[in-house]
C-alpha cells in the first residue's frame, strides 16, 4: 500500500508537470495574437503562462535546485516541450543561402547538406527555428558555423555570405493561378573565413 | 445534538474521501498482463535500431564539437545546460573518454554502437533492462547535445524509453524471461506503467488537438496544404494535391476533432477501435505522405502499446498471472 502512495504521488507529479509545459505552449500561443481567439485574451494568456512557467521554477534563480531538479526531469523524461505541432498555424519554413566569394572572383552558391534525409530533416527543422525570438543571441554563430561546415570543403573561398530567407508558400487558390512560394530575405551575414582560419 | 450532526458530516465526508481515493487507485493499479510491455519493447527496440542505423552516415557529423561537425555539439550543450547543467550530455561521456585517452571521435562511435546494440537487444529482449536505460541515456545524450536538430520524434522516444526502463521488465516474450525463467512481475506493477502511458498519449492528443483547433488553416484545409507542400516534406507534388483540394477541410478539421475528442473516445469501448484505427491511419500517412518516418512509427508503437492490446484478451491473461502467484 506504501509503495502504491510512493507511485500515486509520482504519477500526480509527473502528471501536473506534464499539464504546466502544455499549458504554457498553449498560452504563449494565444498570447502571441497568432489564434483565431480575439485580443482580449492575449492578456489573460499572459498571465496564464507566467503561472504556467512559474509551475516548472522557470521564474526563479538560473541556479535555484528547485528549477535545476524540475528542468532536468523534464528533459530526462522529454516532457519540456509541448505538443502543439504544426499549431495553430503551418509556419513559413527558411532557407539558407551561402553566396561563395573565390579567391579567383568566381562566385558559387551552396546550402548546407546532410547526407542521409535524417539528418537533413533536422537540419530543415534549425533553419526553422532560428528566425525565434529566444534563438536571437545564437543566431550568428549557428550560421558562421553552417558557413563553416561548407568553407571545409571549399578552402580556396574568400569570403562567404549568409543569407537566411523565409520562404512564403502559395494557397491553394494562388498556385492554382500559377503564383510560386515567395522569398522574403530576414537577414545576412558577411564571413571572412580566411581571417577565421588564421585566428 | 448539533456536534453529532457535524461528527456524522464529517465521517460522511472521509468516507466519500476515501471511496474516492480507493476508485483512483483503481484506476492507476489495474491488474494487467505484459502484452503490451511486449509491445512496447519491441516496437522501441525497432525505433531506436531504426534511427541509429539512418543516423550512422550522419552520426560524427551532427555531433563532433565545432569545425568538425555540422553546428558542433557545444551550442546544443550550452542551451541545455542553461536550462540544467545536469542534463545528459556527450560531453560528459567525451570528458570521461579524454580521461581513458580515448579520442571524441572513438567515443561518438562507442555511442552510436551501444545505441544501436541497445535497440537490437531490446528487439530480442535480451538483458531488457540494462538494454532499456542504455538507450534511454544515449538517446537523451543525443537529443540534448543536437539541441536545435532534434525535433518531435526525440522527444516521444526519450519520454517512451523513460516509460520502458521504468516498467516492470523482463515481458513474458522476452529471451531473458526463456532463459531467466523469473516469476511473472506484479500485474498491478504492469497496469500502473500501462496507464501511465495511456494518460500521457490522452495529453498529447488533447493539447495536440486543442492548438490545432485554435488555428483558422485548420479549418479550411489551408494548413494540410501548407504541411504537404513544405520543404522537406513536399514528397507529394502539387498537382496532385490540387485534386484533393476539397477534401482538405474535411481532412483538417476531422484531424482536429480526432485528436481533441480522443481522451474521451479512446477510454470508451464501443468507440476504441474506431479512434486507435483512425490515429493510426494519421501517423502512417504522415509517415508516408510527408516523410516523418521516425515520428510515424514512435506515435503508432506509443498508441499500440498503449491501446492497441485487447481488454478482454488483457484481462484473461491477467488473471491467469495473478493466480500463478
Amino acid at each position: 500500500m506504501c509503495l502504491k502512495r510512493v507511485y500515486a504521488a509520482w504519477f500526480g507529479i509527473h502528471f501536473f508537470l506534464v499539464t504546466a509545459v502544455c499549458l504554457a505552449g498553449v498560452f504563449w500561443l494565444i498570447a502571441q495574437g497568432s489564434t483565431i481567439l480575439p485580443s482580449p485574451f492575449d492578456k489573460y494568456a499572459r498571465k496564464g503562462e507566467l503561472v504556467a512557467t512559474w509551475c516548472l521554477g522557470k521564474e526563479a534563480a538560473p541556479s535555484n535546485p528547485v528549477r535545476l531538479v524540475i528542468a532536468t526531469y523534464l528533459h530526462a523524461a522529454g516532457i519540456q516541450a509541448g505538443y502543439s505541432f504544426f499549431a495553430p498555424n503551418v509556419p513559413s519554413h527558411h532557407r539558407l543561402t551561402l553566396e561563395l566569394f573565390y579567391k579567383d572572383g568566381r562566385i558559387e552558391y551552396e546550402s548546407p547538406r546532410a547526407r542521409g534525409r535524417a539528418a537533413a530533416l533536422r537540419l530543415d527543422s534549425l533553419l526553422d527555428r532560428l528566425p525565434e525570438k529566444r534563438y536571437e543571441p545564437i543566431r550568428e554563430i549557428v550560421l558562421k558555423m553552417l558557413a563553416f561546415s561548407v568553407w571545409r570543403e571549399h578552402p580556396d573561398i574568400q569570403r562567404v555570405r549568409a543569407t537566411f530567407e523565409a520562404v512564403h508558400l502559395p494557397s491553394i487558390v494562388d498556385y492554382e493561378h500559377g503564383k510560386a512560394e515567395m522569398i522574403e530575405p530576414m537577414f545576412s551575414f558577411d564571413f571572412s573565413l580566411r581571417g577565421e582560419e588564421q585566428q | 445534538m448539533s456536534s453529532l450532526t457535524s461528527y456524522a458530516e464529517g465521517n460522511l465526508k472521509l468516507n466519500l474521501l476515501h471511496r474516492g481515493w480507493q476508485r483512483f487507485l483503481g484506476f492507476l493499479f489495474p491488474s494487467e498482463s505484459d502484452t503490451w510491455l511486449a509491445v512496447f519493447r519491441i516496437g522501441l527496440g525497432l525505433q531506436v535500431t531504426l534511427y541509429a542505423v539512418f543516423l550512422r552516415s550522419d552520426w560524427h557529423y551532427l555531433f563532433a564539437s565545432s569545425g568538425k561537425g555540422l553546428i558542433g555539439r557545444e551550442i546544443g550543450e550550452a542551451i541545455s545546460s542553461f536550462d540544467s547543467p545536469l542534463i545528459p550530455k556527450f560531453d560528459w561521456l567525451i570528458a570521461v573518454g579524454r580521461m581513458l585517452n580515448i579520442s571524441e571521435e572513438a567515443v561518438l562511435t562507442i555511442a552510436w554502437v551501444s545505441l544501436l546494440s541497445a535497440g537490437c537487444l531490446l528487439l530480442l529482449g535480451l538483458f531488457s533492462r540494462p538494454a532499456a536505460v542504455v538507450a534511454w541515456f544515449v538517446h537523451l545524450c543525443a537529443a540534448e547535445s543536437g539541441g536545435l536538430l532534434a525535433y518531435g520524434a526525440d522527444a516521444f522516444t526519450t519520454t517512451a524509453l523513460f516509460y520502458l526502463m521504468l516498467s516492470p521488465l523482463p515481458d513474458r516474450y522476452s529471451f531473458d524471461q526463456w532463459v531467466t525463467k523469473s516469476e511473472p512481475k506484479n500485474p498491478h506493477a504492469l497496469g500502473f506503467w500501462h496507464r501511465v502511458l495511456q494518460v500521457h498519449l490522452c495529453f498529447v492528443y488533447f493539447i495536440g488537438g486543442l492548438a490545432k483547433c485554435l488555428g483558422n488553416g485548420w479549418w479550411d484545409g489551408s494548413n494540410l496544404w501548407r504541411a504537404l507542400i513544405r520543404t522537406p516534406f513536399n514528397l507529394v507534388p502539387p498537382d496532385v494535391l490540387i485534386r484533393f483540394k476539397h477534401a482538405l477541410p474535411v481532412l483538417g478539421i476531422s484531424i482536429c476533432l480526432l485528436e481533441v475528442s480522443y481522451p474521451v473516445f479512446i477510454w470508451m469501448k464501443k468507440t476504441r477501435g474506431i479512434w486507435l484505427v483512425c490515429i493510426l491511419a494519421m501517423h502512417a500517412a504522415i509517415g508516408l505522405l510527408m516523410g516523418l518516418y521516425f515520428f510515424a512509427l514512435i506515435m503508432i508503437v506509443m498508441n499500440l502499446a498503449a491501446f492497441g492490446v485487447p481488454y478482454s484478451s488483457r484481462r484473461t491473461q491477467a488473471t491467469s498471472v495473478s493466480t500463478e502467484h
